[in-house]
């Protein structure tokens, strides 16, 4: 697709602001409502999905040229998709994310970038990370672990570590730890170290497409050669990647985030827990888990219209709209935590606030995601939680970049972190 | 004399009047307000000539004032600022034009009276919402453009409800018919199709109605108007939610406007109750005495779609709202009966007024608050009566819910011998330090009669310009009841 | 046009540089496409609102002045908008600097004794009714739904919907405002204006409310408002909608005295007589005629898809062959939506009782399909949270409303066939060009109670259409002139296809002054058009505002 391939939906938008909110039926104050951190960060218009589209749409009819306003809109966006969540409460045949990931595409091609950006996919390119250090150094977190390295050994499971995890210093035990839990409840499991691929995902999200292929099609390469037929990453980012993003590359491995298998495991009775951990937590629901963290349904087709100008797609199209991400499996697990009493905060789900890392704004905009962080840490803080828990060490880390800046008292976790101390 | 020619050109010579003593009537009224007399009392019998009078009083610079009610008048609003004035006496335009049951709107001219509207809503199953006891003589029309409030909170979605389409003839001459009705050429061809003068607002993006409202005449004049009526209620019973102080009422009454409950709704003290139902000063004096001091009057209405049901349940859950505020649903208490006091509140006052059972004048003083407010207003008029020698027993305060509950009338009734010349300065005297006083505290004197026109619009510079313009543009020459307001 | 360097500045001085800016793509943001909805104009293929000087986000009513102070020194027109769902708010001229009122958001006060709130331009609908409900109150949220500006509606444009037969016309729920006005001044209206609190809009002496507020507001062209106060309603519920399910089709299981019932009857006749005895009994919440907004014909299966979260319009045929759902369309072909809301249980079993009585008496029923527990809550939830109005864009993205059957609940419904037959069957036949959707003629939508109380219903006739297609919209274009001209023929009444031609150009600019002249002078009383001109000429006297607001030259002029 191209993003001319969307100019129908440009004019399709009807500029009713739904993509700004949380969807409205899921409004419990106005203090939480909004969904969109871009354009409730920035307030003009432009930096929301409708205003996306009437900036793309601009840009394509030639009424506006590319100017530092327009690259700030595009890239001021951390894709975390409540966008579109709340675009399809009512309209069906509208995709507002994919045209928001075209339209950052057709500026990287048009050289339109960011130096920050432009930086960090020079060194993705040439140190495989998006953590800009050496490559060398990827396997490192590993080091001393008991854990099969694929590929020179088998294993019947790939544990991808991810970027973050591979490299922040703070994070990398909770790798470690989630690994061993898996490993010691029998999982049959590996890591690829050093030669452990970055996912591409967040270069994909930053718009930088080509990359991405390049980075997955790599990693398809490499995890067929080396017989993986389950992965099971600890990081979102790489599970939305590995999940939503790979299949149409022609990957086929069956994908798992870390909490799911735990959950898996709980339920078969291979992970127990036998310590009591007495806290009252919320959980975070990563984007890239929650609403885009949906499962790949195939489909090739077209545009059609029924009774004259209904606009449908032939065949049956899937529709992606936050409602089959992973958002039990993390409370089940924390539920089956002794002594741990979940309490919900008021954006959850496919309607969750975002953290702020994604799409590119954690290294060009530190004050709109350290913003986002803020607000979400705020939300956890009206629960009466003394921790906030996530599934993503990107959510992790903005949390905790916020918390260091405002002097917050509030803990973040793992869900790793939180089994480990129960078992 | 030229001047009655030319009127009588207009109106027809039976309808022009200079007779003395009628000027004289008009000169004057019950309240502080100094009297002037009018030169010449013209009764229109139509719309057009309603028209041909105020471009007339244009060309010859004539102050007009527009009255509609027959006397006794109380407000000072219909007594001429000015020398030299016309009274528009509308109280001949009686025409009930159209009642419309199925739509429950009746079109009537400015001269019906409540006395007359009610036994012909009543052959279609209809009534009106009124005041509280209306004089007899009162205009409906004249009421409700005054903004005067009505008993049933729980039916005033609109703050002018029941009051809906208006024809206006502006100061200027013009004519402007109002709400629904302004969309349409012609009322006979909306009511072949089926349409109905039911909506208040517009025509346009200016809710037009609202300028002549509680302008006491001084935009222009009304020629006619559609109501919104109410189903004829059967049955209708009326409790009594007696207290010893209004405090103990409000969360009662609070709880029945939130929920919609309960038809008629009001507050008063045991003078004001005793006003209304006692039968001489001694009667009423015995009365006030047995008389709880303070009620809730709580009128329950069953209409058209399983009436007796409707009365049950909301009797049942009206009772049991009482009891958790430690109060009791009575169809009776000391001193008045449920079904009197409804008798009281469905019909007119017993003539000449029911404020004037008591002594032979009164003086009220009337604004807008909220309820949770009126017990600070309370205690300010009585401190006021109190250092100004008043009997504080003979102050009746009667608190009406209005907007569904969002804000209240709140109305305080003050007896006094208009003749004996020591009350009357004493009274002026405590109606003025009362209102500085009530006015500073937070009282909305929405309609501004007399003395505290200046006082409310010293408070709000601002509306007062707008408001100016505003009567610039609907009458240029100020024909209109100059001197009333801030104009 | 560009706006005078000075001009910039200044404005830039007021609202700070972080909220002013004069980027071409970003003003492309603020411009609507005329192309595709309820703006009740067009559909103009591909023509867009003027692209305005620049836009600004004051974050303060002194803000706001300090715009309106700098626009009269340069001359230069203003739009404010709050949540720009219309092309209502948008410029309507080149040179026009647009307000987004979006920084002013403030719930300032709930006061739960005396029932209301006082809110800033970007207080939403959703956002309002939570934190009433958080205190046993509700909101009204008019017809557009829960995304839109509470104050926009009870102060500016529009103000009726679902819930407007309990819950008023927003016009009438305003209590008080705060205005800057076109010259700069600001004026507050009611008992805000003496410093008293915002109880009463009405006075001292004659209300000027009515100068701010009629019918249909001032539509953005007479100054800004910004801040106002609403009147609250009852909210016999939890503090917060329990809500489950998958999005979009969630639902909420609410306590036993809140009921969503689809009425169906089995004539016009009995549709209205069944109207009145509602305004009669005083039972309802909220009523209206909703899900006919997808058409006679397509409802069921829409109503099946949208409550239903592994759906989508594709399973829209397949779901027409359903019988069962045969059976529902056809139970459902002369309907509306009530919800009874029981202060007590003795309330709602009375209510409950008076419904089924009038049912009883006009032969009316509760369609069955609609009480199975799914689409029970689920049309319960929609019905008080309104948070899913975009629906009237679903099918191909553009929507207007045609013919517009506004009056009576008999105007409607009388005459020979009904007045809805007439139109329906007038509309069929355009559907079968294939320009619009076909949805069996009959999209009226609209409430059952057109103000407080009841009264009035109003109708519109929806027609959808596909913005991004040339045909399909000027087809639709050629739909409302054919729907304009039988309106006008048969004395419908003005219709709502053509409702802002006055205003608003085919290239979307400004209406050519001797059209506009002749639209609103053909009006029934034109004098309340020269009436506005005087309050235009006394009130903005640098005529900041624009073609939105109704003004006539007098004759001789
Ligand atoms: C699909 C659709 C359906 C609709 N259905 C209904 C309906 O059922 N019932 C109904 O009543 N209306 C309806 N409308 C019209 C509707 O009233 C307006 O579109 C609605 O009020 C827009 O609200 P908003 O919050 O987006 O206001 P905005 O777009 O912000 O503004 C609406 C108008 O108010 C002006 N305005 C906004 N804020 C201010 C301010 N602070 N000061 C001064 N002026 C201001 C704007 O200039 C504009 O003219 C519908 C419109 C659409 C597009
Ligand atoms: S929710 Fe969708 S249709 Fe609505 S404005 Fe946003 S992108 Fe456009
Ligand atoms: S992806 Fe997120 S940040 Fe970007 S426009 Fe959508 S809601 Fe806003």
């Amino acid at each position: 697709m191209a993003l001319e391939d969307y100019k129908a939906d440009m004019e399709r938008c009807s500029q009713c602001s739904y993509c700004k909110w949380i969807p409205f039926d899921q409004v419990k104050s106005w203090r939480f409502a909004k969904g969109c951190p871009s354009i409730a960060y920035n307030n003009f218009l432009s930096y929301s999905a409708r205003g996306r589209y009437a900036v793309a749409l601009s840009l394509l009819n030639g009424q506006s040229t590319y100017s530092d306003r327009v690259v700030d809109i595009v890239y001021k966006c951390t894709t975390c998709g409540s966008c579109d969540v709340s675009d399809k409460i009512c309209r069906y045949n509208l995709e507002p994310l994919e045209m928001i990931h075209e339209l950052k595409f057709r500026l990287v091609e048009d050289g339109q970038v960011l130096p920050q950006h432009t930086a960090l996919i020079e060194h993705l390119r040439k140190e495989n990370n998006m953590m800009e250090k050496p490559a060398a150094g990827r396997g490192d977190w590993a080091e001393g672990l008991d854990i099969k390295r694929v590929p020179g050994e088998s294993a019947e499971v790939l544990f991808h570590a991810g970027c973050r995890f591979s490299y922040d210093e703070e994070l990398q035990e909770t790798a470690r730890t989630a690994v061993t839990i898996l490993k010691n409840a029998g999982v049959d499991i590996g890591i690829m170290g050093e030669n452990e691929p970055c996912c591409g995902g967040r270069a994909y999200d930053m718009g930088y497409k080509e990359e991405f292929t390049r980075l997955a099609e790599n990693t398809i390469k490499a995890w067929t050669a080396a017989g993986v037929k389950t992965v099971v990453t600890p990081c979102a980012d790489c599970y939305h990647a590995f999940n939503r993003l790979y299949p149409p590359l022609g990957a086929k491995f069956e994908i798992l985030h870390t909490v799911q298998y735990y959950d898996r495991l709980i339920k078969e009775g291979k992970l127990k827990f036998s310590k009591t951990v007495p806290m009252r937590v919320t959980y975070h629901d990563p984007c890239h888990l929650g609403r885009r963290g949906e499962p790949y349904v195939p489909w090739e087709g077209k545009e059609k219209k029924i009774k004259n100008q209904i606009v449908i797609y032939e065949p049956k199209k899937p529709r992606y709209n936050g409602a089959w991400g992973v958002y039990d499996p993390p409370r089940d697990v924390l539920k089956s935590i002794p002594g741990i009493e979940l309490v919900e905060m008021e954006r959850i789900r496919e309607y969750a606030w975002c953290c702020g890392a994604g799409g590119g704004t954690r290294e060009t905009y530190p004050d709109f995601s350290n913003w986002t962080a803020t607000e979400r840490i705020e939300e956890a803080k009206a629960t009466g939680a003394e921790a906030i828990v996530s599934a993503c060490p990107w959510c992790e880390m903005n949390f905790k970049d916020a918390i260091n800046t405002s002097g917050d008292k509030m803990k973040v976790f793992d869900v790793t972190n939180l089994v480990k101390q129960a078992i | 004399m030229a001047l009655k020619d030319e009127l009588a050109g207009i109106v027809g010579s039976e309808c022009v009047s200079d007779d003395p003593e009628a000027l004289d009537a008009y000169s004057k009224d019950l309240s502080f307000v100094k009297p002037v007399k009018p030169r010449l009392i013209i009764k229109p019998g139509s719309a057009d000539e309603v028209q041909a009078i105020v471009r007339w009083a244009n060309q010859t610079a004539t102050p007009l004032v527009p009255v509609s009610s027959g006397p006794p008048r109380f407000r000072g609003d219909t007594v001429p600022s000015v020398p030299g004035a016309v009274i528009v006496d509308m109280s001949g335009m009686k025409k009930i034009m159209r009642i419309d049951r199925r739509n429950r709107v009746a079109m009537i001219e400015p001269g019906v009276t409540y006395t007359e509207l009610q036994p012909e809503l009543a052959k279609e199953g209809l009534r009106l919402t009124t005041p509280l006891l209306p004089r007899a003589g009162k205009s409906v029309v004249a009421s409700l453009l005054e903004r005067e409030p009505t008993l049933i909170p729980r039916q005033l979605w609109a703050s002018l409800d029941p009051l809906r389409c208006n024809e206006i003839i502006w100061g200027d001459g013009n004519k402007l018919v109002t709400g629904d009705a302004g969309n349409w050429t012609s009322m006979e061809d909306a009511w072949e199709r089926k349409q109905a003068p039911a909506g208040a607002t517009g025509p346009g993006q200016a809710d037009f109605y609202r300028f002549v409202s509680a302008a006491q005449g001084s935009m222009g004049i009304v020629t006619w108007a559609s109501v919104k009526c109410e189903i004829l209620p059967a049955p209708h019973k009326l409790f009594i939610v007696p207290a010893r102080k209004p405090d103990d009422l409000f969360d009662f009454t609070y709880r029945l406007l939130k929920f919609r409950f309960a038809d008629e709704l009001l507050l008063i003290n045991n003078s004001s109750l005793a006003y209304i139902l006692g039968d001489g000063p001694g009667g009423i004096k015995a009365l006030m005495k047995e008389l709880p001091p303070w009620v809730v009057l709580v009128g329950i209405a069953g209409r058209s779609i399983l009436p007796e049901e409707r009365v049950a349940y909301q009797e049942k859950d009206i009772a049991d709202i009482a009891g958790k505020s430690g109060l009791k649903l009575e169809s009776a208490v000391p001193g008045a009966r449920g079904d009197d006091v409804l008798k009281a509140l469905l019909s007119t006052s017993r003539e000449p007024y029911w404020k004037l059972g008591y002594k032979a004048g009164y003086q009220d003083i009337l604004f807008i608050t909220t309820l949770n407010r009126t017990p600070e207003y309370i205690k300010t008029v009585k401190s006021v009566a109190e250092a100004s020698g008043y009997p504080t027993s003979d102050i009746g305060v009667y608190v009406q819910p209005l907007h569904q509950g969002a804000n209240v009338h709140c109305e305080f009734i003050l007896p006094f011998d208009r003749d004996d010349s020591k009350e009357a300065t004493g009274m002026q005297q405590l109606l003025t330090k009362a209102s500085e006083k009530l006015i500073e505290q937070g009282a909305f004197f929405s309609r501004p009669y007399g003395i505290w026109a200046d006082m409310a619009y010293k408070r709000d510079a601002q509306t007062t310009t707008v408001l100016k313009k505003l009567k610039g543009i609907f009458d240029p020459n100020n024909v209109m009841n100059p001197g009333k307001l801030c104009f | 046009m560009a706006l005078a360097k000075e001009a910039y500045r200044e404005l830039e001085e007021v609202v700070g540089k972080e909220y002013i800016s004069d980027d071409p793509a970003l003003l492309d943001c603020y411009r609507y496409p005329l192309s595709h909805t309820a703006i009740h104009i067009g559909p103009y293929y591909r023509v867009y609102t003027p692209r305005g000087a620049a836009v600004l986000l004051p974050g303060s009513a002194e803000e706001v002045q300090g715009i309106v102070k700098v626009c009269n020194k340069y001359k230069v027109k203003f739009k404010p908008s709050s949540t720009f769902w219309s092309a209502w708010g948008f410029p309507l001229e080149d040179d026009t600097i647009q307000l987004d009122m979006r920084r002013m958001d403030k719930i300032l006060e709930i006061d739960d004794k005396n029932n209301y709130a006082v809110v800033e331009p970007h207080v939403i609908g959703a956002t309002l009714q939570a934190e009433a409900m958080k205190v046993g109150l509700n909101t009204h949220i008019h017809g557009p739904g829960a995304s839109c500006s509470c104050l926009a509606s009870a102060t500016a444009l529009g103000g009726l919907g679902p819930d407007t037969l309990y819950m008023g016309h927003h016009n009438e729920n305003l209590l008080g405002v705060e205005w800057v006005m076109p010259d700069g001044e600001i004026l507050k209206i009611g008992s805000v204006g003496s410093g008293l609190g915002w109880f009463c809009c009405d006075g001292p002496g004659p209300s000027l409310k009515g100068l701010v507020r009629g019918m249909v507001g001032t539509n953005g062209a007479m100054g800004v408002f910004t801040k106002c106060a609403i009147k609250l309603y009852p909210w016999p519920g939890p503090a917060t909608l329990p809500v489950e399910g998958k999005p979009p089709a969630y639902k909420a299981v609410l306590p036993d005295n809140l009921r969503a019932y689809t009425l169906g009857f089995p004539s016009w006749k009995a549709w209205a007589d069944s109207c009145y005895m509602i305004f009669d009994s005083g039972i309802g919440y909220v009523a209206h005629r909703q899900f006919n907004m997808f058409g006679r014909d397509l409802k069921g299966a829409m109503v099946r898809i949208l409550s239903d979260p592994t759906r989508t319009l594709s399973d829209i045929e397949e779901l027409l062959k359903d019988p069962e759902v045969q059976k529902m369309t056809e139970d459902m072909k002369r309907d509306y939506q009530i919800v009874l809301a029981g202060m007590t249980p003795g309330d709602i079993e009375w209510q409950d009782k008076a419904l089924d009585k009038i049912l009883e008496e006009t032969g009316g029923w509760k369609v069955k399909a609609m009480l199975e527990p799914d689409l029970f809550n689920w049309s319960l939830l929609y019905m008080i949270r309104l948070g899913h109005k975009n629906l009237n864009l679903v099918f191909g993205g553009g929507y207007d409303g045609c013919f517009g059957l506004g009056g009576t609940p008999d105007f409607g419904t009388s005459g020979e066939p009904a007045r809805v037959e007439q139109v329906t069957a007038f509309k069929v036949e355009w559907e079968k060009k294939g320009n619009v959707v076909a949805c069996g003629g009959d999209g009226m939508m609209g409430g059952i109670g057109g103000m407080g109380g009841g009264g009035h219903s109003l109708w519109e006739n929806f027609t959808h259409f596909d913005p991004a297609d040339k045909a399909s919209t000027e087809g639709t274009f050629e739909f409302f002139n054919a729907t304009a001209k039988y309106g006008a023929e048969k004395g419908l009444g003005p219709g709502m296809e053509k409702m802002n031609d006055y205003a608003r150009w085919t290239d979307g600019y400004t209406t050519p002054k001797e059209i506009r002249d002749r639209i609103l002078g053909s009006a029934a009383q034109p004098e309340a058009f020269r009436y506005q001109r005087k309050f235009k000429e006394t009130f903005n006297p640098n005529d900041l505002g624009d073609g939105y607001y109704r003004t006539l030259d007098d004759p001789d002029e």
